[in-house]
């Protein structure tokens, strides 16, 4: 599915397609790296309209990155189509490269004109290996360290000479030789309920937000994404038990102090509800 | 949580029967009553938006005016002037139209910057000065001005210090046609009937005072923040980002957002919602968004989508 085809030239007003674009935003993570490591750039876009794809959408410059591959999908609702392309890049050089923004040409449904979208750009902070020592550093470590060191070294010898020759290491035990044993491997650990028994042990903000960040993490909530974003997107699938979690957790969250422990309470119900569901 | 006998949600619904869709307008004429803000309202014209202001006067019960800016308006036309009366030998002051708690000024850029400063100014300080005396305005006090984007000739583009003294921006966009479909047969060619005195003056000052009450944990402060800084990050076609004065603006819609959803507290929902509005006619768009042809709304929403939220 090639929803991010790249154009090779303006599209005509007649080629684009009409649309209503609600959001196009580009992040990158991480956004600082060192020189071959992987940085997964994702280009988000929302449409209300529903499309299998979206075309005439030009991808950035991505010199001074390899790139390692790429992801791609569309997913339509009775909210419209989310399209979504992950690159997997690796920077070549150092430095800090500002990838810049991801452009979309269509007819914006909300006047009738062809219009040019364009996502934010993104700032990349790229280290390289440990800075070598300039002329003058490498100047004093030739005056004044070096001899130093060969002092120390010098010292370093006699001293252990000496010691060698004052204690006679004594032959130590043959230890037995170890078994190997199989292990299997770990299983996997649901980290929510020591979360959840945290929370009712002790109920304070952290442990709710711990809760809540556990709960965003596994129903697939992007960082830039609010209950409300969450609650549209995936309102086709949801159950209401789990409706309920979100909605107390973010309650529990965000109310004010006084409020926090009886908001903790109906949090926890919720969960209780959810788990039994 | 709220004093008032009316919630904000009544006022709402009246002006629903009324206006028909135009919800983001609608809930944007509310938030900002209830901040204390000024509303700057940008589509072509038909869509409705004269009618929601008289919609929203008429529903709260106080004083409206209406001034519509032409390019031979005068300052005194608005704030008002000195009359010498011949039999007493003095000078009185004749009150202009601004004396009003919700003012509509009908096509702002219509008029030149010395008219549009005297309305300004006003609306910054709540108060007027006519030769050497000071008159408050009435509280609440809000002004709602229209712009018609299609019809630039004869205008004056307001500057952006004066842009940011709006708490917000509302795009008013075409009905879908089902909605268009429901005015044809609502209305059918007859005047709109106004909702009358649905909510007092007193109602909207207790939500002012409830709005405030609304609490902000600190996380959502730091979004807040970081989501105005972000408007301020080197951007290839955002020249200069947003004052501290919409840290503010976003700070209070969203306790106004809250309250209006029944809420003593603020979500990251809050902010996100009413965040377009506060951000949009605060960034200055440099050439090379015109030269690209980069729909500015496209670079707020992915400015505001960039920043994670709390």
């Amino acid at each position: 599915m090639n929803f991010l085809a790249p154009v090779v030239a303006q599209a005509s007003a007649q080629t684009l397609a009409r649309l209503h674009v609600r959001s196009f935003v580009m992040t990158a993570e991480p956004k600082s790296l060192h020189v071959g490591d992987t940085l997964r750039l994702r280009i988000v876009t929302h449409v209300d309209e529903n499309v299998g794809q979206l075309d005439n959408v030009t991808l950035p410059d991505l010199s001074g990155f390899d790139s390692l591959g790429d992801e791609r999908a569309c997913s339509s609702s009775g909210h419209g189509t989310e399209c979504t392309e992950i690159l997997a890049l690796s920077p070549t050089e150092t430095g800090d490269r500002t990838i810049a923004p991801t452009t979309l040409d269509a007819i914006d449904a909300r006047n009738g004109k062809p219009s040019h979208f364009a996502t934010n750009p993104v700032t990349i902070h790229v280290i390289g290996a440990a800075p070598q020592p300039n002329g003058v550093t490498r100047a004093l470590i030739d005056d004044l360290l070096k001899p130093i060191a060969i002092l120390i070294l010098v010292g370093a010898a006699a001293y252990a000479l000496l010691w060698g020759f004052g204690r006679r290491p004594r032959p130590k035990p043959a230890l037995p030789r170890p078994v190997p044993q199989v292990v299997a491997p770990p299983a996997p650990v649901d980290p929510l309920p020591p979360l959840i028994a945290a929370l009712a042990a002790e109920r304070t903000r952290p442990r709710v937000l711990a809760v809540r960040d556990e709960i965003r993490r596994r129903v697939g909530a992007r960082e830039d994404e609010t209950l409300g974003d969450l609650l549209r997107r995936r309102a086709a699938g949801d159950d209401r038990a789990l409706v309920d979690v979100l909605r107390a957790v973010e309650r529990a969250s965000f109310v004010d102090d006084d409020r926090l422990p009886g908001a903790i309470d109906e949090a926890l119900a919720a969960l209780s509800n959810w788990k039994r569901a | 949580m709220i004093a008032a006998e009316q919630k904000p949600q009544t006022l709402l619904d009246a002006l629903e029967t009324t206006i028909v869709g135009q919800r983001v307008t609608l809930e944007a004429l509310l938030y900002a009553l209830i901040a204390g803000g000024h509303v700057l309202l940008e589509g072509p014209p038909g869509l409705a938006k004269t009618l929601a202001c008289r919609a929203l006067a008429s529903a709260v019960g106080g004083s409206f005016k209406r001034i519509q800016f032409t390019p031979d308006l005068l300052p005194s036309d608005i704030v008002g002037t000195r009359v010498f009366d011949q039999r007493s030998g003095e000078f009185t002051t004749v009150l202009g139209p601004i004396f009003a708690h919700i003012v509509l000024a009908d096509e702002v850029n219509r008029a030149p910057a010395k008219v549009q400063s005297a309305l300004l100014e006003g609306m910054q300080e709540h108060q007027v000065t006519i030769g050497p005396q000071t008159f408050p305005l009435p509280d609440p006090f809000v002004v709602t001005a229209t712009m018609n984007p299609l019809d630039s000739e004869g205008t004056y583009a307001l500057p952006l210090a004066q842009m940011d003294r709006f708490l917000v921006k509302v795009l008013v966009d075409y009905p879908s046609t089902e909605e268009e479909g429901r005015i044809l047969e609502r209305f059918g060619g007859e005047q709109p009937a106004m909702p009358r005195d649905v909510v007092t003056v007193a109602d909207v000052i207790a939500w002012r005072h409830a709005a405030r009450a609304v609490h902000v944990e600190p996380r959502l402060k730091r979004y807040v923040v970081d989501l105005v800084a972000a408007t301020r990050a080197k951007h290839d076609y955002v020249d200069r980002g947003a004052s501290p004065r919409a840290t503010l603006a976003l700070a209070a819609l969203a306790r106004a957002r809250a309250l209006v959803d029944g809420r003593d507290f603020a979500v990251p929902d809050d902010v996100r919602a009413v965040a377009p509005a506060v951000l949009r006619h605060r960034l200055a768009f440099n050439y090379r968004t015109l030269t690209d042809k980069i729909d500015p709304e496209s670079i707020v929403a992915s400015v505001i989508g960039a920043v994670p939220t709390p």
